[in-house]
């Protein structure tokens, strides 16, 4: 006999396991690849070290942080169970348990103050400090408990962790191949983990098995740089990648016409305006930045510009923000007489007004200025354009150095006042041009508040002598659009972070 | 011919150092790096560290010299963005440029220099206006436009061939043939007119009455002699190729030493450049050189003292 009767129940248990190992490889050989194309290739993968959209894109799925945002980006567990406010100053996060890293080591409370003192180090200081520098420390309490004791009250610190700098690192796995081995060979607890990468050419990450949630339905993601829009967009046409980012208002007709593929956008959670330099006269005049605000048809911009894919702004903060914006107040007013009464009262006379731009830096960002600036001159204001290579517009904004009127896209990176407006505009900030003790006295206060409610109230009141003193001429919410597969499902989001784990097969 | 090689290779290192001064300068005229590498938030104190960091606080001609001495060792530093050496980044990314290259340059070769003799051996031929005009649009048609048109016809209308990326030869098709085309046209005017001015010789009329094949006038008398402006322009071509990859590079997401440079300068990585620029510079003073030796073997004439 060739089954001896103690050996018999391996028969078919080798059988099922067999089965099931074949299933398994079956599925795994039947998933597709995921292929997304980006404007650029990834610099590096060391979350600590880059801010930029292309590799934040990649950290937000070889990595998890210990809040993250869902589909409709609300705060949800990520790492961190739940949390809660301890005291003014001490919030306590519980670890999620049985989650490893992609080389199987744990998730502990250890990785958790390795990665938030390295992200808030003085020496070298990270592209993230600023971001988390709210953070004095880490105090482990258990192997799955932390407390993160901040300098002052922080009601914002989950929403903070939930963006770039909060991405948790692996300690012992750090500690044992230094940065450098990290660089080249980096590990997170993120869906996709890390397989190779030849730069310029293709990044490629395999799903994770072991992820705390379902495995992602694709055998592999693979990243690669499209620099050339028209290339990118013929590539996503071609069936050569499943996903595009950064498409331009005026492609996305041929998308839509083409049957294989689609678009996704959602409004950008910011807006494309232009920061007024309040010190050079006569933009100092109150009424000459008003009449500019009247002047402006956004309506016209977002039609004919975006071609209806973006939003006329109706208050200080654009529409994703969770606190402070008031959507009952009606889109910003185009009234051209008014524009040139306000002038007339002024008594402006005609000095020159520059209007500055970088070139090929934001979506139409040359006709833009051009509009606004032939906008300006139609009530009488001596607007001039002057457009800039990218750098110089750099160190123009580091400088402060605006020489009149210069187009950005501030982002509420938090989803927040705070993390818009008074990160560029606090005393010392990017664009400090203009004071006001109230303004400054509201938003200053209200980043310390816990209570949601007196919170708003602040940001309601800010808004208002924002609006009245217009230190921003805020032109429009512009959608960030997308393009995918027609056989995926997927949402855009305002933060316009590509989560792998969003994005899903059709059934 | 010693002393022409010495001679020749003081030019060379004079002509290298040259460039890399340039790009030094330049460089550092053009904008702050530390500015682009920091995020928004970042304050006057982190860009202040951080170009202590970078050793950009110094003073200029300490940053020269500094940087001479460690290019003398091969060293181009560290990429402000990429964090590695910059020397690193430029040989993964040279391959590509050279293999892009090398493969437009044979089919810029293949299809100009006979389309270029039959043009001239018919003048005024059907055959001969055909070829040309084909050869004004491929030198006055930019390469951007060309290479959109191959994609919308050959990726996308047609799909023959993938759109980006490198890996098979597939791949290589479309860019090589973009990247060719204006070297194809003008390499084929040349050999047109080269090939006219020598057919219109007494000793190819002495051929002739010798009774000799056109065929043998053609390709042993005449091209022999018409072949030092034809290989002239070919070197200065492939030297072009080299350098003029980026359109192409870029339009193809071809991972070469073009669009490495093209990121670098938008960063202000000035270790990426310098090095990129360098290694390129390097290519075409090499294939000049490689030129003016093959001179000797084209016309005994030539000679080097």
């Amino acid at each position: 006999m060739l089954w001896s009767s103690q050996h018999r129940w391996v028969r078919p248990a080798s059988l099922l396991f067999t089965l099931a190992w074949v299933c398994g490889l079956a599925s795994w050989a039947l998933a597709r690849d995921l292929v997304i194309g980006q404007g650029t290739d990834v610099s590096h993968l060391d979350p600590h070290y880059s801010t930029s959209a292309s590799d934040v894109n990649v950290y937000f799925n070889l990595y998890d942080n210990l809040v993250m945002r869902d589909e409709n980006l609300n705060l949800a567990p990520g790492l961190a169970a739940s949390w809660k406010l301890v005291d003014d100053k001490t919030w306590q996060f519980k670890l999620r348990e049985g989650v490893v890293f992609h080389n199987s080591d744990p998730f502990t409370a250890e990785d958790v103050k390795f990665s938030l003192e390295r992200a808030i180090a003085e020496n070298p200081r990270t592209s993230v400090y600023a971001a988390l520098n709210t953070v004095e420390r880490v105090d482990i309490l258990a192997q799955d408990t932390v407390n993160l004791v901040t300098k002052q009250p922080d009601p914002l610190l989950p929403t903070r962790l939930s963006y770039y700098g909060g991405m948790m690192l692996p300690r012992q796995y750090f500690e044992k191949v230094g940065m450098e081995g990290f660089r080249k060979e980096p590990i997170g607890t993120g869906p996709i983990k890390f397989v190779e990468w030849k730069k310029n050419e293709h990044l490629v990450f395999a799903a994770n098995p072991r992820y705390w949630r379902p495995p992602i339905p694709y055998a592999r993601v693979i990243y690669k740089p499209y620099p050339e829009t028209a290339s990118r967009i013929a590539a996503l046409l071609a069936g050569e990648v499943d996903f595009i980012t950064a498409v331009p208002p005026d492609q996305v007709e041929v998308i839509q016409k083409s049957g294989t593929a689609k678009v996704e956008g959602a409004l950008y959670a910011g807006f494309f305006n232009y920061t007024i330099n309040v010190k050079i006269p006569p933009l100092d005049n109150t009424l000459i930045r008003q009449a500019m605000h009247y002047a402006i048809d956004r309506q016209a911009i977002v039609k004919k510009l975006w071609r209806g894919r973006g939003v006329v702004p109706n208050d200080a903060y654009p529409n994703v923000d969770r606190i402070g914006y008031d959507k009952s107040k009606p889109p910003f007013e185009y009234d051209p007489k008014k524009a040139r009464g306000l002038l007339a009262k002024a008594g402006y006379k005609g000095q020159e007004i520059k209007v500055e731009s970088a070139v090929g830096y934001l979506a139409n960002d040359k006709q833009l200025t051009e509009t606004v600036a032939a906008m300006l001159q139609d009530v009488g204001i001596n607007a001039k354009v002057q457009m800039l290579e990218y750098s110089v517009r750099a160190q123009k904004l580091r400088q402060k150095a605006f020489e009149g009127l210069m187009l950005g896209d501030p982002t509420s990176t938090l989803l927040d006042p705070d993390g818009m407006w008074w990160r560029l505009m606090q005393p010392g900030g990017l664009v400090d041009y203009w004071r006001h003790p109230e303004w400054d006295r509201l938003m200053g206060e209200a980043r310390f508040l816990q209570d949601p409610k007196q919170r708003d109230a602040h940001y309601k009141q800010a808004a208002k002598i924002f609006l009245d003193e217009t230190p921003m001429l805020i032109i429009l919410q512009p959608e960030k659009t997308f393009a995918l597969k027609k056989d995926l499902n997927w949402k855009a989001r305002s933060d316009e972070i590509v989560v792998v784990y969003d994005l899903r097969p059709a059934k | 011919m010693r002393r022409y090689l010495i001679r020749r290779l003081a030019r060379t290192i004079f002509a290298l150092w040259g460039i890399s001064t340039i790009v030094f300068i330049v460089m550092r005229l053009s904008g702050d790096p530390a500015v682009l590498l920091l995020p928004q938030e970042a304050s006057v104190e982190d860009v202040r560290r951080l170009r202590q960091e970078l050793g950009l606080d110094e003073p200029f001609p300490v940053q020269y010299l500094r940087f001479l001495g460690n290019s003398l060792r091969g060293n181009f530093g560290e990429s402000f963005r990429h964090k590695e050496p910059a020397m690193r980044l430029v040989r993964l990314h040279l391959w590509a440029t050279l293999e892009l290259s090398f493969a437009a340059f044979c089919i810029a070769t293949v299809v100009a220099v006979p389309s270029g003799i039959l043009a001239a051996v018919k003048p005024n031929s059907l055959y001969d206006h055909a070829a040309m005009s084909l050869a004004l649009v491929g030198q006055s048609a930019p390469t951007f436009w060309i290479g959109i048109m191959l994609i919308l016809a050959f990726g996308l209308g047609l799909p023959w061939f993938p759109i980006g990326g490198r890996g098979t030869w597939k791949h290589l098709v479309m860019p090589a043939i973009t990247l060719g085309a204006f070297a194809m046209a003008s390499i084929a005017r040349l050999t047109r007119s080269a090939m006219l001015e020598v057919t219109r010789l007494d000793y190819i009329t002495a051929a002739r009455a010798k009774g000799l094949g056109e065929g043998r006038i053609i390709w042993r008398h005449a091209l022999k002699n018409a072949a030092i402006p034809i290989v002239t322009i070919m070197g200065l071509q492939f030297g072009a190729l080299l350098g003029g990859a980026v359109v192409t590079e870029t339009v193809f997401s071809w991972p070469g030493i073009g669009r490495l440079a093209i990121q670098g300068i938008y960063n202000r990585d000035y270790p990426v450049v310098q090095a990129a620029v360098f290694t390129a510079a390097v290519f075409f003073v090499g294939i000049n050189f490689v030129v003016d030796l093959l001179y000797t073997l084209l016309d005994p004439r030539i000679r080097y003292e």
